[in-house]
């Protein structure tokens, strides 16, 4: 069995390898891979290289300040690893499967091969993975060097803690599975452990509160010395006991020196040895559970690759009735805004995410409410208008340059249907601008609501004397009218970018491709960057310009009508040579040899 | 309806089809057989516009293909060998999307009797997700009706659908022949072909082997035996191990 696991998964090392050094005799994979590797050489490598001595000097407090740093990560991280397996135990899976791909379900489950034996070959498989990972990270990530210990240990050290917390999770699916079996007291059981999980939390955060008081009454000021703080939290005996079994997995990563490194060694590899036994002699079924996994990722995979999102939550999608009704005659440029915008709702806005959005939304208010209502009354003055107006400003330059990443309901999201698209009695620039007008619309009303919004919020006790009302009005209508051809030439760009590069789009959508599809997205960001300047650059400048030499006649609204009309010119007229092109190119698109 | 010249597609040095000429008349209706990798999705592709010829011309109810593709495209409609839907489209958004692309006035009144007769009806308000192989090719099947086409490609229309399915949709393609459509089809199911087909066109390597009615082609490979069946025929045009 582990014989022919090795097998498969070394030949298809091997294959994966030869093939990805063949295609670096394209250039999209050579271009890519020189871009990527040039990042990674002055980004990572390169800083982590001989110190300036200024950095030397730095390093001591940086240290200290490293130190709180990276414990304060580490008991983050513990509690989200903690918050993963309460989440499994509150909301079980209907069938907990673990993860198989398909083809390995395939030839596996119908093979004569006993259920032990199936996850024995799902945990070593996992090992590859893991074992990947812990070395990546351990030699790019080294800028922890004030720790101690050396990257083989750091390697060894993420091996332990991703192999634990891979069994961990396992084993509870595979206990779930056998008490959702076995025993008929399933839902007491659950609340009970995640009682005791609350309980545990609790405490600890508890007894850690307990300390930092404390240490704040003893000293002046808690950022000080935030070294010894950790060091004082760390080593008080009720934390240590509370916290033993996160210590034994994460000692090995933490040691300075070899001798300490042997030492954590023992009881972290005794462990992993416990969570071993726990798994291999946990018998549940798991079949079911995850054929519908590896369904459920293969479908994720390629909605990927036809250059969806992923989506959020992961539910199933459901069916929605159209956004508007669709009548049968008309120009079909509208069939294909009705069809994205109902993609659009099914693709971007499960009910899950929208609670996950409405949840962080709920977050940051109640966390951010107090600390801006505080700011207010200590500086007298108008704190909430400069704050408003600067989050609408971040937002609309988010939805302008990555809005078009994430609304792919156009001609990107219908990648694999080109072929349907291309036997319609359509005209290609009528395919684009209709594929197009979804997200447009959509990213459009965003900027709207913001521009309302920055509208309202500017100014508001009238101190700039020329912003009166009208002008107000006007420039906000002005700004609404342009928004929609910025959003589309935007939205022309990417789409573009995949009629002509089909083989280079398709390369970027694929996941868990190597280093040259890494360089390949961040040739595309830069492209969309580049084109959202040259696009906006421009306009600006020439509204300005004639804003400024005609307000003296003409007073700031009018000034700003006509600066309107003359961006509107400019912007129309590359949106319809954008459009016509996008469209002829389309007609020419050969998916099949293009993406080969 | 149909007119070929000397379509040629190279997929990058790669000659996929070359010269290949035919027609086909309204009522006609064409079997494309060829070993795997012979050209004959390759053929169709280009016949529908999906994908532009290197060289030749296609002529489609009259018009000429790479001149005016849209009024062509009016009057065609492609099957592809898999099943290609929009992922959050229901059955019947499916069909009022199409109608509106291909302006079918009404088109509910021929798409209930449609999905009837497909027996999708009681899937009408479903993903394509949630349908199974079949019941998608019958959505395709829905979908590329709905306009009426006058000229059909169907590239292996039968694989997938259960014994029922593949009898109506004989018989349906048998019917829109004798309504005077022009259809061409794919398909290695041989004997499926012999029941539906007037005319076929054997493929090899891209190029055309043989070419006429059932009889004209029986007669040019039987050597003079009588009731030789077009899998024998098969065979030996194409150079199988027996020819
Ligand atoms: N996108 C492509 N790029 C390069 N070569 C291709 C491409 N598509 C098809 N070919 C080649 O063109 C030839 C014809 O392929 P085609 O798909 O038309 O065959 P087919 O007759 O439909 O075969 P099948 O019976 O298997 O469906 C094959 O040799 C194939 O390898
Ligand atoms: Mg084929």
């Amino acid at each position: 069995m582990l014989g022919a696991l090795l097998y498969l998964r070394l030949t298809s090392l091997r294959n994966l390898l030869v093939q990805r050094v063949r295609r670096l005799r394209q250039p999209k994979y050579l271009v890519g891979t020189a871009v990527a590797v040039a990042y990674f050489y002055f980004i990572l490598i390169h800083r982590n290289g001989p110190a300036a001595p200024a950095a030397a000097m730095a390093a001591q407090s940086m240290a200290q300040a490293g130190l709180l740093a990276s414990a304060a990560t580490c008991g983050g991280l513990c509690l989200l690893a903690v918050l993963r397996i309460a989440f499994l135990w509150i909301m079980p899976d209907e069938k907990p499967g673990l993860r198989f791909t398909e083809p390995e379900i395939a030839f596996l489950f119908p093979a004569p091969v006993s259920r032990r034996a199936l996850i024995h070959f799902r945990l070593v498989s996992s090992q590859f993975a893991i074992l990947f990972t812990s070395v990546l990270i351990a030699f790019f990530f080294n800028r922890a060097g004030y720790m101690g210990g050396s990257r083989a240990t750091r390697a060894i050290g993420w091996w332990i803690i991703l192999s634990t917390f891979d069994l961990h999770l396992n084993g509870t699916k595979l206990t779930l599975s056998r008490l959702r079996e076995r025993s008929p007291r399933f839902l007491a059981w659950r609340i009970a452990v995640v009682l005791a999980l609350a309980a545990y939390v609790y405490a600890v955060f508890r007894s850690g509160i307990a300390l930092v008081n404390a240490y704040a009454t003893q000293t002046q000021s808690l950022l000080e010395a935030p070294g010894a703080l950790v060091h004082q939290v760390l080593s008080s005996p009720v934390f240590f006991w509370l916290t033993l079994p996160f210590r034994f997995v994460l000692a090995p990563y933490f040691a300075s020196g070899l001798g300490d490194f042997a030492a954590a060694l023992g009881p972290a590899l005794l462990f992993l040895g416990l969570h071993y036994y726990w798994v291999s002699h946990t018998e549940a079924r798991f079949e079911e559970g995850s054929i519908a996994l590896a369904e459920k990722r293969a479908a994720a995979k390629a909605a990927m690759q036809r250059g969806e999102m992923p989506r959020i939550g992961n539910s199933r999608p459901k069916a929605s009735p159209g956004p508007f009704p669709l009548s049968e005659s008309g120009p079909p440029e509208i069939a294909f805004l009705w069809k994205n915008l109902l993609s659009m709702r099914s693709a971007l806005f499960s009910r899950r995410a929208l609670l996950i959005v409405a949840a962080l939304a709920l977050w940051a208010a109640a966390s951010l409410g107090p600390v801006l209502s505080h700011q207010a009354r200590r500086n007298g003055g108008d704190f909430f208008s400069p704050m408003v107006l600067g989050f609408t400003a971040i937002i609309a330059v988010y939805t302008v340059l990555l809005g078009p990443q994430i609304a792919r309901q156009d001609l990107r999201g219908d990648l694999a249907n080109a072929d349907i698209l291309k036997t319609y009695p359509v005209a290609g620039w009528r395919i684009a601008l209709g594929q197009l007008l979804a997200p447009t619309l959509v990213l459009s009303s965003i900027l709207w609501v913001l521009i309302v919004v920055a509208a309202a919020a500017a100014d508001p006790l009238g101190t700039i004397g020329w912003l009166s009302p009208g002008v107000r009005v006007t420039a906000a209508v002005c700004l609404a009218a342009v928004v929609p051809f910025v959003c589309l030439i935007q939205m022309l760009v990417p789409n573009t970018a995949m009629v002509l590069f089909p083989g280079w789009y398709q390369a970027t959508r694929s996941r868990g491709g190597g280093i040259e599809v890494i360089g390949q997205r961040m040739i595309f960001g830069v492209v969309q960057l580049l084109f959202a300047l040259l696009v906006v650059v421009p306009s600006v400048l020439a509204a300005l310009l004639v804003v400024f030499s005609s307000q003296w006649i003409l007073g700031a609204g009018p000034a700003i009508v006509l600066a309107t009309a003359a961006v509107l010119m400019i912007l129309a007229s590359e949106s319809v040579m954008g459009i016509w092109w996008l469209g002829e190119r389309f007609e020419r698109f050969d998916l099949s040899v293009d993406t080969r | 309806m149909i007119e070929v010249q000397a379509l040629a597609k190279q997929y990058g040095s790669f000659s996929a089809v070359r010269d290949l000429s035919f027609s086909v008349r309204p009522g006609e209706v064409l079997g494309l057989v060829g070993p795997n990798g012979a050209g004959k999705t390759t053929t169709l592709r280009c016949l529908a516009g999906i994908i532009p010829m290197t060289s030749g011309t296609v002529r489609v109810a009259g018009h000429d293909l790479a001149v005016d593709p849209v009024e062509a495209k009016r009057h065609l409609a492609f099957f592809a060998d898999e099943p290609r839907l929009f992922e959050y489209l229901t059955v019947r958004q499916h069909l009022a999307f199409v109608a509106r692309i291909y302006g079918v006035r009404d088109h509910e009144t021929i798409a209930t009797p449609l999905l009837e007769e497909l027996e999708l009806l009681e899937k009408a308000d479903e993903l394509p997700g949630e349908l199974s192989r079949g019941m998608k090719q019958k959505l395709v099947i829905a979908c590329g009706l709905l306009h009426s086409p006058s000229v059909m490609f169907f590239d292996e229309p039968l694989t997938g659908l259960d014994p029922l399915g593949i009898r109506r949709m004989k018989d349906s393609i048998v019917r829109r022949a004798q309504a005077g459509a022009a259809v061409v089809l794919s398909s290695h199911l041989l004997h499926l072909l012999e029941e539906v087909c007037t005319n076929v066109l054997i493929l090899k390597k891209g190029e055309k082997v043989a070419d006429g009615t059932l009889s004209e082609v029986s007669a040019q490979f039987s050597n003079g035996e009588a009731g030789v069946s077009l899998e024998e025929i098969f065979i030996r045009a194409t150079g199988g191990t027996e020819g």
